[in-house]
């Protein structure tokens, strides 16, 4: 087990392409750092460089207190779970498990011993002797993770380990990843570009864009309290509602009624670089069907909208509200625009969407009425997409 | 409600059993052609070798009796016995053998590091290395004879092994196919191996090499094969009775013992072989090694 640190890590291509810049992270000794961001963002590029497969530009990278930079691969002491699990196709599971503790020159009995316990651990006992082929996309998968777990490394990092499992199999292997991680308490470097997994297997998430980090954080802070539009607009789903806001002397008017301003939002418009606009950020769960609500606490805003598209999720709806053109957030900070291929989807900016539980009597082309707390609003400079509140949670 | 079927369009009717005849026409033609093309082909191809046969089982008289017939009224070996009593045949066999196989084990070995090499390192002068190889495919090699016999009389070495392996083993194709080929293999086993605390010569041997079966197989065929059929460098490089191959020593039971039809028919018989048991053995490997490499 070892800590990880990433300072200034840069990385450059030879046709100039800046594909990572000026990484700065901190990894702690058994912790799972996630590296999650739309494809293209660096992702992968850093946890390459990580493992000495890719040649760092600029920065240091250090491993267990020693700097590795020109390390090769081999000395690093790190083992690593491909997208496509790179199994040697031409040897057993046994041989392939087998592989990286022959190239450490350690005795046969002992290998032998080794791959024994792993495959107990990861249940590959009775296919130590099949070939990659003859074996299904979980089994090959907890292969690749026998491989690397068999060395008893000092850090593990997975590239995508999942995404290629089918949707059951990924929320099964998923599982079943965190309770060996847990197990083993492996420093771990996770890239991934699906949120979920993002949520629900890190301790912290490292959020990247364009080659930058975002926002470093526990998926709990990530969520309830983003850096940035992209990071707000990136987890979640389905995705956090932004929309354009005017203000008015004590007054923010926003596409879903005025507001009046509190402390907190006085504070937050302080902070930003415009006074006049800012983009206001809503979770869809932090909308609330007024039909289903008794007594609605003091200062809530309300409003009413007609159902554009219904999604019956089977816990719960997901009800989108078509708003118009005048309220869409601006195409260069919409983050939508820039996560391409990411599991949040494109949403147009004049789309709000509500998670409504099951109950609600919520029909397409109905209009209904829902409210939401002004605390729970997220208020971003509309120039820089920097958040500029303290969310309620 | 209204019926379905009032609301989906209608499906284009299944074609009737004459219009998919019809359709199939051609199809069936033109397999036809090929394989009446590709027959006579063979044909061709398969007349002289059976000739070439045929004749060495007559006795001589018979070979140039007129008019030519295919049947052999007296079947003998004795052109066999003659070809292995008369000339040094058994060791031109020796020779050919020991030159086939280490050339072709020199090659395979030679162009699979380059090709690995090529395809996966990354290092200074890469591309020049490399076009400078593919340059080696164009040139001739009846151009390269001249100064290979002046380089290796020079050194003397003419008349040893030396001078009939060593200038047929650099293959600049045989380089091309390997890198192409590890080009399609996924880098990721590399990588994973290198993470697994592999060297380079470690990927190469045990990962790289071991899933390159299919173009090692179709280089080592084929090279075998050319270097058992080549003449010209031999011719030039093994004055020697002792020293020559199959081939050039072919051309001295033609040139030295007048023509005899049986005897040239027999050597021919005998020195191609090897070659068709290497064929017989490694067939589906040559098939392999066609359609995967292109090769041929």
């Amino acid at each position: 087990m070892s800590e990880i640190a990433l300072k200034g890590l840069t990385k450059r291509f030879d046709d100039g392409t800046l594909a990572v810049e000026d990484l700065n992270l901190e990894i702690g000794d058994g912790e799972l750092m996630i590296l999650v961001g739309p494809s293209g963002c660096g992702k992968t590029t850093a946890l390459r460089m990580i493992a000495g497969l890719e040649e760092i530009s600029d920065g240091e990278l250090w491993i267990d207190g020693e700097l590795v930079n020109d390390f090769p691969p081999k000395h690093r002491d790190i083992a690593m779970v491909f997208q496509n699990y790179a199994l040697y196709p031409h040897m057993t599971v046994r041989q392939n498990m087998s592989f990286g503790l022959e190239q450490a020159k350690v005795d046969k009995d002992e290998i032998a011993r080794k791959v024994k316990e792993t495959a107990e651990i990861l249940d590959l006992t009775e296919h130590l002797d099949r070939r990659p082929g003859q074996l299904s996309g979980g089994q090959r998968q907890r292969v690749a993770m026998g491989r690397a777990i068999v060395r008893d490394p000092k850090a593990f990092l997975m590239d995508e380990p999942l995404s290629n499992l089918d949707a059951k199999l990924r929320t099964q292997m998923r599982t079943e990843l965190a309770r060996i991680q847990n197990q083993l308490g492996t420093t771990t470097v996770y890239v991934t570009h699906d949120q979920i997994e993002a949520m629900t297997l890190g301790d912290r998430v490292a959020v990247m864009r364009r080659g930058i980090l975002q926002q470093v954080a526990s998926p709990r802070e990530l969520y309830e309290q983003p850096a940035n539009l992209f990071v707000a607009g990136f987890m979640g789903s389905p995705a956090i509602n932004l929309l354009t806001a005017q203000v008015e002397s004590d007054t923010l008017r926003s596409p879903l009624g005025d507001v009046a301003l509190d402390r907190r939002l006085r504070d937050a418009l302080e902070h930003g670089d415009r006074t006049d606009r800012v983009i206001i950020g809503l979770r869809p769960e932090h909308l609330q069907d007024a039909a289903l609500t008794e007594r609605m606490p003091d200062g809530t805003v309300t409003f009413s909208g007609e159902v554009s598209v219904l999604e019956a999720m089977g816990a719960e709806y997901y009800a989108h509200f078509d708003l118009g053109d005048q309220t869409s957030v601006s195409e260069a900070i919409d983050p939508s625009h820039d996560a391409e291929g990411d599991p949040v989807g494109r949403r147009h900016g004049n789309d709000l969407v509500a998670r409504l539980p099951i109950n609600s009597d919520v029909h397409e082309g109905n209009s209904i009425k829902l409210w939401f707390e002004p605390g729970h609003l997220h208020v971003f400079d509309p120039e820089s997409g920097r958040r500029l509140t303290e969310a309620k949670a | 409600m209204s019926s379905h079927a009032a609301e989906t369009p209608s499906r284009p009717a299944a074609p009737k059993a004459r219009d998919r005849q019809l359709v199939q026409r051609p199809d069936v033609l033109f397999r036809r052609c090929v394989t009446g093309v590709v027959i006579a082909l063979a044909l061709l191809w398969l007349v002289p070798v059976a000739w070439a046969l045929d004749t060495s089982l007559k006795a001589e008289p018979d070979t140039i009796k007129i008019p030519v017939s295919w049947a052999i009224p007296h079947l003998t070996l004795s052109a066999y016995s003659l070809d292995f009593s008369a000339t040094d045949i058994g060791r031109w066999y020796i020779n050919s053998a020991i030159v086939a196989v280490i050339v072709t084990v020199l090659t395979v070995f030679t162009a699979s590091m380059a090709g690995y090499a090529l395809s996966r390192q990354r290092f200074r002068g890469k591309p020049l290395v490399y076009a400078a190889i593919l340059a080696g495919i164009m040139i001739p090699p009846q151009a390269l004879m001249v100064p290979l016999f002046r380089e290796f009389q020079s050194v003397h070495l003419i008349n040893t092994y030396w001078a009939l392996i060593l200038p047929q083993v650099p293959a600049p194709i045989a380089v091309f196919i390997f890198k192409k080929f590890f080009d399609g293999q996924p880098i990721e086993l590399d990588q994973a191996a290198r993470v697994d605390g592999a060297s380079w010569w470690t990927c190469y041997r045990r990962i790289g090499l071991p899933l390159a079966r299919s173009a090692v197989s179709a280089v080592a065929i084929f090279t075998f094969v050319w270097t058992w059929n080549n003449f010209l460098w031999p011719f030039l490089s093994a004055t020697n009775q002792n020293m020559m191959t199959i081939p050039v020593g072919l051309g001295t039971v033609i040139s030295g013992t007048g023509i005899i039809n049986a005897l040239q028919m027999a050597s021919a018989v005998l020195g191609a072989l090897p070659l068709v048991m290497v064929f017989l053995l490694g067939q589906r490997q040559i098939v392999e090694g066609v359609a995967g490499t292109g090769l041929k």
